[in-house]
């Protein structure tokens, strides 16, 4: 079906008179060869080639050297690109800058009606294509008014109706929260199955390739590995190498092996894992049944009460909520918030209804909710950027909308990091660009400059971006540019939406933990996230939101032990606590609250190895 | 603030203006603004002003959102009555210390903001009622008699259609830029008009970077889907006149039959 032999791929970069500044190579001597009907996984962190190496399979780009075939169709011959791209569709990262039609069904017609197929039979396909996707509900719709999964599934249909061989995804999931993602990828494995098309999925989620006959991974534009799931997943070292990390699931196995819990292979899926452990359990005491006695001295009800004290000490937590008078007068406060928009017209539609919220200094809130339950609009209350219909918001005491209070001295404090914060970057070197707040502050030049400085400093950056030009960094790096330009005002709370969207394994661990340490230091922050394995990871707190409404409030540990709950909203648990409730329903005494990695190895190290 | 204007949104319900064929409304929108331009009596402006509340009352857009779209020209009828009512000379009307108002300019003023009422609400009605793609679709068949002085009318056609389709996307986009440079305390609204307009500059440059990358995703989206211009291209929804459009049609005639014998008779 696909067979590429030896492709290389560069360009030039040219600096501001036109020279030629230095050569990239995006892909080097490549050679891969897919079958029809197989299910590729392509992995590699940013900047790894595999974006250009899709783009050279549907000809949008060319190789610069070797050779591409479809089908037996060379990419090199003109003649051939129609028919090429008829049958490797593409489905791209941003579902808004692919839709060309302002309603569904016939953004879905615009690949036939190129094609120039007759109208009686487009009507058919775009039936069928709009079918098997699922989407034929919403054929009258305008696609602006539909989730980013459903967005992605409509280009999907786009890409059928043409009915191709092979479908190419290159990172569409990374833009959706988790339900879009799976909504792409069922897609992707039904239209697999079913219908016999080829699949490359190109993305940085490990968890999204587990299921795909093969893997490849690019490196530096090489390719490096080439493999099942379970050869690949196989090299955690090697992973790391290229910037990318293990599936949650065989990271656990993993860490167990190396916290001596003898697991056999590679794990990739959760049942495997629970059995393995079992299997452990049983070799090293001899089952359950008589684990009590293995334990010694121990009897299972000291043991069962050890759980208990050890849950319910995560439950009140060591760390006392701050007392109410000390929120008072530092803290931010919402109180009955409310927020329509639009009101008066056909649009109108309430987004936050009677919310109540209060942060304490030095806190880690985490804000998770399915997409359109109010998030963004309630974070948008914390700095006064919009005013809500109803209800009051204190900060340091003060409500921040009675006359003569000065917003600027809100937004300096409360400061505000909006989703892909690198498209809001303007200036001409990047130390300008971070400077800006500051100089809003009407501050001196020399305290400007240091607030930049220590900003820069503190996401990360080295000294040598100053001068740079924002827009010449990598995504990771315009990213944390666009951070510090926030981090430059000094402020007290920080609130993140989804900070992390869009960025590979190391970009984002690195990102999350610049978060840590930023709160470590005291600042509050505050951080909305589709992310459930990041926000246990790093959360003390959980706001959970639905339909405008604050519907939970707590601890995470007390909120990852709603399993049913979050599912009902579209959430879910993280993959550890998932596992440690099993092994408990299974009969063995382990703290299924756990949510933390690290803890939940070394409970289960310790309760496999007898030595609670 | 940009999300409250309403001009050229499309409205979706069901009415028998929304089912007519784009083709048609272009010629309703066409003909209408040239009576107004033949009205000078005021039995013609009623005449127009019927023919108004007909067009609009069997769109079902409520004519509350469309009056909320006049708000954006409000400016500019205020400058046309001030210019009219100042600057006609004639039989004095109203004379007040350096005031002089004409009877004559107390009526032009009167009758050019009646007309741009009339003109801006006429003009809208096939906004509201027709989908930007069918909007350019009739452009295109309206205008393809161009194509023979090599005018690539299909290519303007798309150009303005997925100009349309974007356009919420980028006030979306507008609106959070600056509401992100607001969260670093940049200030729009107070301070010297250079001022502000030098505030605006953060906003406009991300604007300009991001639209360039939309386009640029999207021209290779539509690659990847064998776009290749006008030539050999079949339609899902090709346009066909219905019984509607052709009684449409008729009153059309019957209207401007009308005005024209009022403007001959009176």
């Amino acid at each position: 079906m696909i067979k590429a032999e030896h492709v290389s791929f560069e360009y030039f970069r040219r600096d501001e008179n036109g020279n030629v500044s230095d050569m990239v190579e995006a892909v080097k001597d490549l050679s891969l060869e897919v079958k029809q009907g197989e299910f590729i996984g392509i992995l590699g962190c940013n900047g790894s080639g595999k974006s250009t190496f899709a783009k050279m399979l549907n000809t949008l780009l060319d190789p610069t050297e070797g050779e591409i075939r479809i089908e037996g169709m060379s990419t090199r011959d003109e003649s051939n690109t129609w028919n090429i791209r008829k049958n490797t569709g593409m489905v791209f990262q941003n579902p808004d800058n692919q839709i060309i039609g302002t309603i569904v069904e016939e953004d879905v017609a615009f690949g036939p009606e190129n094609l120039g197929v007759p109208t009686d039979e487009i009507w058919s396909r775009v039936a069928d294509a709009l079918e098997t996707v699922g989407m034929t509900a919403y054929r009258e719709q305008s696609p602006n008014r539909l989730s980013g999964g459903q967005k992605q599934r409509v280009a999907i249909a786009g890409v059928l109706a043409m009915q191709p061989k092979c479908i190419i995804f290159d990172e569409s999931t990374a833009m959706l929260d988790p339900k879009g993602r799976q909504e792409v990828l069922r897609a992707a494995h039904m239209l697999n199955r079913e219908k016999g098309i080829t699949i490359l999925f190109i993305t940085h989620n490990m968890e999204e390739v587990v299921e795909a006959d093969r893997i490849v991974v690019m490196n530096l534009g090489k390719l490096v590995a080439e493999g099942t799931p379970q050869e690949i997943f196989s090299h955690p070292e090697q992973m790391q190498e290229y910037g990318l990390e293990l599936p949650r699931i065989t990271e656990l196995a993993v860490r167990l092996k190396k916290n001596g819990i003898p697991i056999n292979g590679t794990i990739l899926d959760e049942d495997t894992l629970v059995s393995e452990i079992e299997n452990v359990a049983e070799r090293l005491s001899g089952g359950h049944a008589e684990r009590a006695a293995y334990m010694g001295q121990k009897t299972q009800a000291e043991h069962a009460a050890y759980i208990e004290q050890k849950a319910q000490a995560e439950y009140t937590g060591d760390t006392e909520r701050e007392d109410p008078a000390e929120v008072m007068r530092s803290g931010l406060i919402l109180d009955h918030v409310s927020y329509r928009y639009n009101p008066g017209t056909i649009y109108e539609y309430p987004a936050l209804r009677d919310v109540s919220l209060s942060f304490a200094k030095g806190e880690f809130v985490a804000i998770i909710g399915h997409t359109g339950s109010g998030k963004s609009t309630l974070i948008q209350q914390f700095n006064g950027l919009l005013e809500p219909d109803s209800g009051h918001i204190y900060f340091e005491g003060k409500d921040v909308f009675e006359k003569g209070y000065n917003r600027t001295h809100l937004r300096e404090k409360v400061g505000l990091v909006f989703q892909y914060p690198e498209y809001q970057l303007f200036a001409e070197t990047v130390l300008e660009d971070v400077s800006f707040g500051p100089k809003n502050l009407k501050l001196p030049l020399l305290e400007v400059q240091q607030r930049a400085f220590q900003a820069i400093e503190a996401v990360g950056l080295s000294d040598a971006v100053y001068d740079s030009s924002p827009f010449e960094l990598s995504g990771g790096q315009k990213r944390r540019v666009a951070i510090a330009g926030v981090l430059a005002m000094r402020p007290d709370i920080l609130v993140l939406d989804e900070p992390v969207a869009g960025l590979d394994p190391v970009g984002r661990k690195e990102l999350l933990q610049m978060l840590q340490q930023l709160n470590q230091k005291g600042m509050t922050i505050v951080l909305v996230s589709h992310n459930m394995e990041d926000v246990a990871e790093y959360a003390d707190r959980v706001i959970v939101m639905n339909q405008g409404t604050v519907d939970f409030d707590g601890k995470t540990a007390e909120v990852f032990q709603r399993e049913e709950y979050l599912q009902e909203l579209g959430l879910d648990i993280p993959v550890v606590t998932h596992v440690m409730k099993r092994i408990q329903e299974e009969g063995y005494q382990v703290n299924a609250g756990e949510y933390r990695m690290q803890r939940a190895v070394e409970e289960l190290a310790a309760y496999l190895s007898g030595q609670v | 603030m940009i999300r409250d204007i309403t001009i050229g949104q499309y409205y979706p319900v069901e009415s028998v203006i929304h089912r007519l064929d784009p083709r048609t409304k272009l010629a309703i929108s066409f003909l209408y603004i040239i009576s107004l331009f033949l009205a000078n009596n005021k039995y013609m402006y009623l005449l127009a002003l019927v023919a108004l509340v007909v067009y609009i009352g069997f769109s079902k857009v409520p004519l509350k959102f469309m009056l909320k779209g006049l708000k954006g020209i409000a400016i500019f009828i205020l400058f046309s009555v001030v210019l009219n009512m100042f600057f006609t000379k004639g039989d004095p009307f109203l004379d007040f210390a350096f005031i002089h108002i004409s009877w004559q300019g107390f009526r032009t003023a009167c009758y050019t903001t009646v007309r741009i009422i009339f003109l801006v609400l006429g003009a809208a009605v096939i906004t509201y009622t027709t989908t930007p793609t069918k909007l350019t679709d009739g452009l295109e068949r309206a205008f393809s008699w161009l194509k023979r002085f090599r005018v690539p009318v299909h290519e303007i056609a798309m150009m303005v259609s997925i100009a349309l389709r974007f356009i919420p996307i980028l006030v979306e986009e507008l609106d959070k830029i600056m509401k992100a440079q607001q969260a670093r305390c940049a200030d729009f609204e107070n301070g010297s008009i250079w001022n502000r307009l030098k505030s605006l500059f953060p906003v406009i440059l991300p604007m300009f970077v991001s639209a360039i990358r939309r386009a640029n995703d999207l021209a290779l989206a539509m690659e990847a889907r064998c776009y290749r211009g006008g030539d050999g291209r079949t339609k899902m929804k090709p346009l066909k006149y219905t019984v509607c459009d052709r009684v449409t049609y008729i009153l059309l005639l019957v209207y401007l039959a009308g005005m024209i014998s009022l403007r001959i008779l009176l």
